[in-house]
């Protein structure tokens, strides 16, 4: 039977790597998780007694930028898979630090935009504004940063000779997470910043 | 609100690095990895793209990302910039899970398996925002 690109020899029933079928299982998982808090700020952005309200607090093209930042790491992601694919370790490991250093520079832009939102009045506990939005952009921030850890954790490895050119699927896995977190991403910036109620 | 301008720099620095590695790995591709290799690879049942793939694939996202940047500055009828913008991150996600996350390449049971979960989500959704109230509008 041939194998997918990645997989390795296993006997197991379907063919694939046990471990690959788990990543995407979790994936399917994480589209329930974040489509319930993307869902819960739709249904309560509008219902809040007290300001502030969304139309006052967000800066577009600030988001934009970062947004740009998180997809453009999808990019470098995987093409860090796609040296190790071909043996290339040191361009690896450059993808994989670029990678971190995007991840990075969009947690940094949201810490900002947190930090601006709280000086002006908007908190977890003011309105249900406030209570949804840090709630669903603080859980994908908090993957975004597993998302780093484990990107330069993947770098460590490969210094210490632990990651070869036989772990692909490592990698692989790695990336399925973090194109993951982007694709929430897309999701969150269209739903709940660029489309906004009249 | 209100940002000091030097902390736009910081995404752009960052993107700057991108583009210099993007530059730099134009000239870093070893020889066997030429375009004979990549048709050969891209005849192999459930291979991976070639790196330039990927690259116009970013190229395509970043476009998109643009765009619906634009259409939220033009003043546009409000039902159809909501389906415009629905239709671009529509495209970025497929994008993004076929290409980049190889659906496109790999075992359909791996799709059908995703499948699962993001239709439960949209399901979610439309419950949610058919029976109490919730809207995009």
């Amino acid at each position: 039977m041939q194998l997918p690109a990645g997989s390795h020899a296993l006997e197991t029933n379907t063919g694939l790597d046990n471990r690959k079928l788990l990543m995407w299982l979790f994936l399917a998982s994480e589209c329930l998780f974040f489509g319930s808090f993307i869902a819960a700020f739709l249904l309560y952005r509008d219902r809040n007694t007290v300001g502030p309200y969304p139309e006052d607090m967000y800066d577009i093209p600030f988001t934009s930028v970062s947004s740009f930042v998180l997809l453009m790491s999808s990019l470098t992601m995987v093409l860090a898979l796609a040296a190790i694919q071909r043996g290339d370790m040191r361009g690896m490991r450059v993808w994989l630090v670029a990678t971190a250093l995007l991840g990075l520079s969009f947690l940094a832009g949201q810490a900002f935009e947190f930090t601006e939102f709280y000086n002006e009045g908007l908190s977890l506990d003011q309105n249900l504004f406030g209570t949804t939005f840090f709630v669903l952009t603080g859980f994908h921030g908090a993957h975004v940063s597993v998302g780093v850890l484990i990107l330069l954790s993947l770098v460590d490895a490969s210094w210490r000779g632990k990651l070869t050119e036989d772990n692909s699927l490592t990698v692989e896995l790695a990336g399925l997470y973090w194109h993951f977190v982007d694709i929430v991403w897309i999701v969150i910036f269209t739903l709940i910043y660029l489309i906004q109620p009249q | 609100m209100e940002n000091p301008e030097y902390l736009i720099g910081i995404p752009l620095v960052a993107l700057a690095l991108l583009g210099l590695l993007l530059a730099a790995s134009l000239f870093a591709v070893p020889a066997e990895e030429g375009a004979g290799a990549a048709v050969a690879r891209r005849r192999h049942p459930g291979a991976h793209p070639e790196p330039s793939e990927y690259v116009v694939i970013g190229l395509i996202l970043a476009m998109l990302t643009a765009v619906e940047v634009a259409l939220y500055y033009i003043e546009l009828n409000q039902k159809l910039l909501i389906a415009t913008l629905l239709v671009l991150s529509a495209a970025k996600f497929g994008f993004v899970v076929l290409w980049f996350m190889h659906l496109k390449f790999d075992s359909p049971l791996l799709a059908r398996l995703f499948a699962t979960g993001f239709v439960g989500a949209i399901a979610l959704f439309t419950v949610v925002i058919a029976t109490l109230g919730a809207s995009l509008i």
